[in-house]
């Protein structure tokens, strides 16, 4: 069964570091998103194991097999990984039409003409563009060129298919019509999928596992709810989630027991965290993370804030409050018009804050936040 | 075998391949023969020992370098007044050249100027023809009896004797090398005139600026770089430029440095033309590398936006219908007219005798008469001739066969292996030929290949050798054609084809070319067209038995026998305008592309 492993997989370009010392391994079957800001090397990886690009240092193994090893200089040629690869840009070949897109690579396997031709209508048919067959690439949508490309990619069947933000030249109305798509399609087709997307909300919806990677570094490589939650640092939690997570900065100022009593410009928090075994110290720089949702509106609350802008969009509402010289965000459902300038209350609830080392920026503990208003 | 994996891996790649079979030959083909030249100006030729006193052929020696240099009067007419010449020349072409296609650029994008549709297509024929077809015009009409031979149309229909330094010399060559360039001034900074944005203009009119404040403060300004590339450009190939001094200059002993090469290659101390061809290679470097300076360090203010289609144009008023009679007038007198007097003079017998009893079809279906230039039989009769075509098509269909696809896989294997050392080495080594100018590139394969040289025979007389001289000449032609084609292709476009195990052959054939075709197939057709117009290249490499049309050409005019001149010339031209246009037909890709009406 396909499985990938990475073994500590670097790619420099001259100086710069676009991969530094990766290692994971992706099991069979897995959706998997590599997922960071551009320029973190994540297209680097996927074309590295796919063989466009060879690493500087490393082992990769696709299926018990070596297929690249800096040691030993074994470099196989990328048609040899029995990968599928679909581009951000679908470089379809604009001078072919849409049926000798998807069977030119056949007609390379030496397939016979009457197979080429029911494969062929069955991808059209199962990516609903029957209808495009004798059309050229600049004659579709966006979107059909998308499903082409896919069609086109599949045609081989590959028991691993690689996806370079394949959905970044579409609209957002495509994009969910795609991601929908492209998760039946994993649910079908058994295979593995290896993605690449900057956004965040894809990898979140789409992945069964998630690697999150900044400057040519692994951040974070688990479920995607365990990175939502339970982020590894500071810059994971930032990334993850949206609205993004509310960050603030404090030094401890007193330590009883669970009880983690944190000094901020203008008020005291007191952090109880879930967990009993601390290596905190008194004076130590922490940050506070909290997600939106975790701030609850409502009146009796024990938090007295200002209302400082807010943006209902229908299902939800996303408020801003003015918390002394803290500006943090909330989400509330339904759409509330909170008039501006107006003071409310509001409750941290659950024990979902995060307490983040100010200096290593990486998760501590998490626990319940309230105000000390001592 | 971790060594062997590596090479293995390595050379699994094609472009790598590739690349290293061009590192290794273009290294015999330019830097090899460049050593070579340089090494001639320091020994003594066989044809030299009488002149340096005691010394054998293939003896050290200083000889050349001090004549050259630092003989007084003899430095003086060997370098210092030719270059001084060359200069002068290729100054006064360039201000011609410029200003010309400049303010025609501005006409044709920015005013309502009449016709532009037939001014954009005639204006650029004077660049498409051969630069010697101007030259040989300037005589048809004001040749003079001064110099030996029969006046021209000029004097014969107004009576008017024209003045040796009118009619041969500095001024004609000015202005015969300038009109041949406008054109190129015209593509290059009216295509920048196209590009700009219009909102750049139109910001400043919102303003309320004049509109000449809007010409000299805002667009002038914005197409200055181009300008001054134009400027390098049309410098550098002036400097190159053999065939107009040669027809307009040699009357009047006006000797500029190619001619100068020439003269020198073919006398008895070709160390001295050595020393001049490599001076000449400096000039052209030196030029080149402060035009890339140029380039690289100023941020280029063109935006293409795609939106300049609607500029507001300038209303020329009462001026548009004179001033657009006047452009086209000009313009059909400098790029037709010429080709009307290669007909006229191609069919009368004595030379500057317009009668009509005096037409005659002897130089073109004669059988040949004793009396007339020595015997030769009229051009469609003459072997000669015919053998000449026959060479002149053959050699630019085997150099574009080989350049062309030389230079698309360069192209393909530059752009795939950007970054790495040996792509940018074969890149520059590509890119060398077009640094010098081509009678100092016949020169330095004449130095290398005249005598058997390392596992090289001696080719000198072949046809393989002017094969060879044409295709390397023409290579940067076609590499940046093939490089320009991959730059414009996505690499996931091949990249796709990889992931599918296509072979890298059908890639090629089956999906990157067919893709990017009028790029690729421009690469063939500029060395075809260059290498069937060329002159300064071939003739010092020519011999009897393989002479194209053009030396051909050359040596009629030497001889005075200027009825089969203008019509071999009116043969090239025809050749020339024929294969643009069918090449332009079918392809779509054209030299001329780049501007339109």
């Amino acid at each position: 069964m396909p499985e990938i492993v990475l073994k500590g997989i670097t790619k420099r370009f001259g100086r710069f570091v676009a991969v530094d010392h990766i290692s994971m391994s992706i099991a069979d079957g897995d959706f998997v998103t590599l997922l960071g800001p551009s320029g973190c090397g994540k297209t680097t990886i996927l074309r590295m194991i796919a063989g466009l690009e060879s690493p500087t240092e490393g082992e990769i193994l696709i299926d018990g097999n070596t297929v690249f090893c800096s040691e030993r200089g074994i470099d196989v040629a990328p048609e040899k990984r029995g990968i599928g690869f679909l581009f951000q840009n679908y470089a379809l070949w604009p001078h072919m039409t849409v049926e000798k897109n998807i069977a030119f690579g056949l007609e390379n396997l030496k397939w016979d003409k009457p197979r080429i031709h029911a494969r062929v209508a069955e991808l059209l048919a199962k990516l609903k563009i029957s209808q495009f067959g004798q059309r050229y690439p600049s004659e579709l949508s966006g979107g059909q060129q998308q499903r082409v490309a896919i069609a086109r990619t599949l045609a081989t069947e590959p028991k691993i298919l690689f996806m370079d933000e394949p959905l970044s030249n579409l609209d957002a109305k495509l994009r969910t019509e795609m991601r929908t798509e492209l998760k039946r399609l994993h649910n079908e087709s058994r295979s593995t999928f290896v993605y690449v997307t900057h956004d965040q909300l894809e990898a979140m919806t789409l992945s069964t596992r998630a690697c999150l990677m900044k400057e040519g570094l692994l951040q974070q490589y688990a479920p995607p709810l365990q990175i939502y939650h339970s982020p590894a640092n500071v810059f994971v939690a930032d990334f993850v989630g949206s609205p993004t997570m509310n960050f603030i900065e404090g030094k401890i100022v007193a330590i009883n027991s669970s009880e983690v009593r944190v000094s901020t410009t203008g008020l005291d928090f007191i952090f109880t965290a879930v967990g009993t075994a601390l290596a905190l110290s008194i004076g130590q720089k922490v940050v506070l993370g909290v997600r939106p949702e975790y701030l609850k509106i409502g009146a009796g609350g024990q938090v007295q804030a200002r209302v400082y802008s807010t943006q209902p969009s229908g299902m939800e509402t996303v408020v801003k409050l003015q918390l002394k010289d803290h500006l943090l965000t909330s989400v509330a459902f339904g759409a509330i018009d909170f008039a501006i300038d107006t003071d409310i209350e509001f409750d941290f609830i659950e024990d979902r804050c995060i307490l983040f080392d100010g200096e290593t920026m990486v998760n501590l503990e998490h626990g319940r936040l309230r105000v000390d208003y001592r | 075998m971790r060594l062997r994996n590596r090479v293995a891996s390595f050379l699994r790649k094609p472009y790598n391949v590739i690349l290293i079979t061009l590192a290794v030959s273009l290294f015999f083909l330019t830097l090899l023969p460049l050593a070579s030249l340089v090494r001639d100006t320091f020994v003594v030729h066989p044809s030299e020992i009488m002149s340096v006193k005691g010394s054998q052929a293939g003896d050290l020696t200083l000889f050349h370098w001090i004549k050259v240099f630092l003989s007084g009067a003899t430095s003086q007419n060997m370098l210092y007044r030719p270059l001084w010449n060359t200069l002068v020349t290729a100054l006064g072409s360039c201000f011609i050249a410029i200003a010309m296609g400049g303010i025609l650029a501005w006409l044709v994008t920015r005013s309502d100027l009449r016709w532009k549709g037939f001014i954009s297509v005639v204006f650029i024929f004077p660049y498409i023809l051969p630069s010697w077809t101007l030259a040989m015009a300037w005589l048809n009409f004001f040749r003079n009896p001064l110099v030996g031979g029969a006046p021209g149309l000029f004097t014969a229909l107004t009576g008017i004797e024209t003045a040796d330094w009118f009619a041969y010399g500095m001024l004609p060559i000015i202005v015969v090398q300038g009109l041949h360039y406008a054109p190129f001034a015209y593509i290059l900074i009216g295509g920048i005139l196209r590009n700009m944005d219009a909102n750049l203009e139109e910001a400043a009119t919102l303003l309320q600026t004049s509109r000449f404040k809007i010409l000299t403060r805002i667009t002038l300004p914005i197409v200055m770089p181009a300008v001054l590339s134009t400027f390098l450009l049309v410098f550098s190939s002036c400097l190159s430029s053999f065939a107009v001094p040669a027809f307009l200059g040699t009357p009047v002993r006006f000797q500029v440095l190619t001619t100068q090469l020439y003269r020198t290659l073919n006398g008895i101390n070709p160390g001295y033309g050595y020393i001049i061809a490599f001076l000449m290679i400096l000039i052209g470097a030196v030029i080149l590398a402060a035009n890339q300076l140029y380039i690289g360090k100023r941020k280029s203010f063109t935006t293409v936006t795609g939106k300049s289609s609607n500029v507001a144009l300038v209303k020329l008023r009462a001026l548009r219908t004179p001033l657009s009679t006047i452009v086209v007038v000009s313009l059909a007198a400098i790029a037709i007219l010429p080709l009307i007097t290669f007909a006229v003079e191609s069919f009368i017998l004595a030379p500057g005798d317009y009668s009509l009893q005096n037409f005659t079809t002897i130089f073109w279906v004669g059988e040949g008469h004793v009396e007339v230039g020595g015997g030769e039989p009229g051009i469609l009769l003459n072997q000669y001739v015919w053998l000449g075509l026959w060479n002149s098509v053959r050699l630019s269909l085997v150099v574009a066969l080989i350049a062309g696809t030389v230079g698309g896989l360069a192209g393909y294997a530059i752009v795939k292996g950007r970054g790495t050392k040996l792509a940018s080495f074969v890149n520059n080594l590509a890119f060398f030929p077009y640094l010098m100018p081509s009678m100092a590139f016949g020169a330095i394969y004449l130095s290398m290949f005249a005598k058997p040289n390392l596992f090289i025979p001696s080719l000198y007389g072949t046809f393989a050798l002017l094969v060879l001289v044409g295709t390397v000449k023409y290579l940067p032609f076609a590499s940046r054609a093939g490089t320009n084609a991959m730059l414009q292709l996505s690499g996931e476009i091949e990249e796709a084809g990889i992931m599918l195990g296509i072979p890298w052959c059908k890639r090629m054939t089956y999906i990157i070319f067919p893709i990017q075709r009028s790029s690729f197939l421009s690469g063939y057709m500029l060395p075809f067209i260059s290498c069937m117009r060329e002159l300064a290249l071939f003739v010092i490499l020519i011999v009897p038995a393989n002479r194209v049309l053009t030396t051909m050409l050359f040596q009629y005019n030497e001889k005075g026998w200027t009825q089969y001149a203008n019509a071999i010339n009116l043969l090239i031209v025809l050749i020339v305008l024929i294969f643009n246009y069918a090449i332009n037909k079918a392809t779509g890709a054209s030299i001329d592309k780049g501007i339109g009406g």
